[in-house]
């Protein structure tokens, strides 16, 4: 229950209110800092998964920088999201591992795991917000588990973070009553609501009109930048990565093809770049799923 | 994908299912401890699977007992014996109908809204979402849902045969014409307390209660996360559960007698 | 936080209904109602047949219940059937002539101890015994009579 530094104040318009951080946290965040020189704040090596037959990572190498937006693409059925899974310890890997500030998240105790997940903001692509609550109870949400805080701090938090993400006027609305832009914003002030030190978000830009697409992607630029929360970015538009990522890392066939800064990783040569980013529908990317000769399966030939 | 459509074998697919839903029951009382955080919860819970079932519970208990003492007034006619009316409506509402009719209602009304409920979840990422905010969702969603539906059924199934009484007593007292004194003696001097209200009200709808709430919530918890996925495991919870309530009933009674 | 309490409210409502529910079906449905409250003073009596007798069965007098029966017992000297019957203190103003018969409550029904007041002016007491008593009609001696003896009247009737 210790005030902390009043960085959020930095994010409001309205008369500051000091933002709290409840203190376990806190001092779990100055305990376990093994490396705070250490610029990066999640390390993959020589991740290695298979989903059934199919191997989703081969040996992946890659490394998300402290303070950073880091912008992840791919095409579609890369295991973009499978990735994040891995970061937050939803899903075991088959070698390698990932080391999220310092720490081996697959050899985490479930309490480790839980330590970890307080400190990580998780922005789903649908949002998931619990439907049974209202926005306000939504935000609280993490705070009521966590916490034992007075009623009246967690209003102050919640509030701080709605007006962060400009929703505070709808704190009484219920979550079918929002927008998909909407909705995603109060996901993201939900996200925030302990200050993490991560957030993770899976496709932030999909089904988002203009205007709720600039919105969001202020949102995640003022997050980076007052609070200097690391940023990992799950998505397709390329346009839209380059007003925020500082990084942008391709991944296909479950290794990395490329990475570089986003005004320039279109223009490095590979083929991996030219197909993605200029949208070619054949390429090292294959146009045909992989089958069986096609003269063989319409009978006009015979099997070899 | 095929081989998960392609309709497996009925007694197979029956058997896997019990199988994995007993498998689940300790994933759901190992929570309980953790759960007891989340004590409103379970409350909210019971609220919603308990106080809002009561309106088709009293209706059906009613209705039950109006029609067994329609039925059993002249049945008994035959032999003379309308006296025993209410004795005969005592015992079939504390033996069978009460905690069967109950637990059957139950699954119907909020087994499948459970099911219903944890299936959504799922599909929207909730549960994950939960997870992620370091929330234990068994903890948090599948045990308070189980708790509830535990305490709720043995007291809807009271509120059932409390109900089905007075429908049995408005049938044969007020509309029969069997004597008020002669219905409560006889059903005070034949149905006994132990045997009857304790082992089949309570015991056997605590049993009821237990396996339509761990089925409801399983295949809530198992949904495939589509909208499809969530209608079939809706529909499954009701045939599994009524199932279960049936064959269990027997198991039960044959212990009992 | 309103809506919260609501919940609380309502389930607490719930579960009162409920138990209250219980305790109605078992105190006022059950043959816990013929548990007889209050002190009570114990009266013998045999009978040379009980028939369906049970422990707990009702004694009655002019129809109302004054008592229980609390043990029946093979006499192992008179071979007759004894019967304990525990009366209520209320009820301490029986004349000690009284009469008990093993009688039923319509042609299926249990049967009970109806008891006839004599003329004495002497009570029952606690221990004491009544002397006069009847037992049980058997219904399938009323039977065999009435086919012995019965049938062959009526056909001469006719």
């Amino acid at each position: 229950m210790v005030p902390c530094a009043a960085v959020h104040v930095a994010m409001l318009a309205d008369p500051p209110l000091v933002g709290y951080r409840c203190s376990p946290m806190s001092e779990t965040l100055s305990r376990t800092d093994p490396m705070p020189a250490d610029d990066a704040l999640v390390r993959v090596r020589g991740l290695t998964t298979r989903l059934g037959d199919r191997v989703v990572f081969d040996g992946l190498d890659l490394e998300i920088p402290r303070g950073k937006v880091t912008a992840i693409m791919g095409p579609s059925g890369t295991g973009k999201t499978t990735l994040l899974k891995h970061i937050t310890g939803q899903m075991q890997a088959d070698a390698g591992e990932v080391l999220v500030d310092g720490r081996d998240v697959a050899r985490l105790s479930r309490e480790g795991l839980f330590t970890l997940r307080e400190r990580i903001g998780y922005l789903f692509q649908n949002s998931a917000l619990l439907t049974d609550f209202d926005v306000y109870e939504n935000v609280a949400f993490p705070l009521r588990q966590h916490t034992r805080l007075p009623e009246e701090l967690i209003r102050n938090i919640v509030l701080t973070k709605l007006q962060a993400v400009g929703l505070r006027g709808a704190a009484r609305l219920m979550p079918s009553e929002l927008s998909g832009g909407m909705a995603r914003r109060v996901a993201l002030a939900r996200a925030i609501v302990f200050d993490p030190m991560l957030i993770l978000y899976d496709e932030p830009f999909v089904g988002l009109d203009p205007i709720a697409l600039n919105q969001v992607l202020k949102l995640i630029s003022t997050l980076n930048q007052t609070l200097g929360i690391t940023s990992v970015l799950v998505a397709h538009e390329l346009a839209a990565i380059q007003r925020v990522a500082d990084r942008v890392i391709l991944i296909a066939n479950g290794k990395v093809v490329a990475s570089g800064d986003p005004q320039h990783i279109a223009q490095d040569g590979s083929p991996w770049t030219r197909q993605f980013f200029g949208g070619e529908a054949d390429g090292p990317v294959p146009f045909h799923y992989p089958a069986d000769d096609y003269a063989v399966d319409l009978g006009l030939k015979e099997p070899a | 994908m095929n081989a998960r459509v392609k309709p497996r074998n009925i007694l197979v697919d029956g058997l896997a299912q019990i199988g994995e839903a007993g498998l689940f029951l300790p994933t759901l009382l190992a929570a309980v401890p953790r759960s007891l955080r989340y004590f409103r919860e379970t409350v909210r819970q019971i609220w919603f699977v308990g106080a809002m079932s009561l309106i088709i519970i009293m209706t059906s208990g009613l209705f039950v007992g109006m029609v067994l003492a329609l039925q059993l007034y002249h049945v008994l006619a035959i032999f003379g014996g309308t006296a025993s009316t209410g004795t005969v409506v005592a015992l079939a509402v504390y033996r069978e109908l009460g905690p069967v009719v109950t637990a059957l209602l139950f699954a119907g009304r909020a087994g499948t809204s459970i099911t219903a409920e944890i299936g959504l979840m799922r599909a929207t990422d909730q549960l994950s979402a939960m997870e992620m905010m370091a929330v234990d969702p068994v903890a948090y969603v599948a045990t308070p849902r189980f708790l509830a539906g535990v305490v709720a059924m043995p007291l809807l199934c009271c509120v059932f045969s409390a109900m089905a009484i007075l429908g049995g007593h408005l049938v044969g007292v007020t509309w029969l014409g069997i004597d008020n004194g002669t219905f409560w003696s006889n059903m005070t001097s034949n149905v006994h307390v132990w045997k009857d209200v304790i082992d089949g009200v309570v015991w056997k709808s605590l049993a009821f209660g237990a396996v339509v709430s761990l089925i409801s919530v399983h295949q809530g918890y198992t949904t495939p996360p589509t909208s499809e996925g969530v209608a079939y495991a809706t529909t499954r919870t009701v045939v599994a559960s009524s199932i279960a309530i049936l064959a269990l009933d027997f198991v039960l009674t044959a212990f009992m007698m | 936080m309103t809506q919260r309490r609501s919940y609380a409210v309502g389930t607490g409502l719930f579960i009162v209904l409920g138990f209250a529910a219980l305790a109605y079906l078992a105190t006022q449905t059950t043959t816990l109602v013929n548990m007889d409250g209050g002190a009570t003073y114990s009266v013998t009596a045999s009978f040379t047949n009980v028939g369906q007798l049970k422990d707990r069965a009702p004694v009655k007098m002019a129809g109302v219940r004054i008592g229980s029966v609390s043990s029946i017992q093979l006499d192992p000297k008179s071979l007759n059937a004894r019967v304990t019957m525990d009366i209520n203190k209320r009820f301490d103003q029986i004349p000690a002539d009284s009469s008990a018969s093993v009688l039923t409550s319509g042609l299926l029904g249990d049967q009970y101890i109806g008891i006839q007041p004599g003329g004495s002016p002497e009570n029952l007491k606690n221990g004491s015994q009544i002397i006069l008593t009847q037992s049980a009609i058997q219904l399938e001696d009323l039977i065999g009579k009435f086919l012995v003896n019965g049938s062959p009247n009526s056909k001469k009737g006719k």
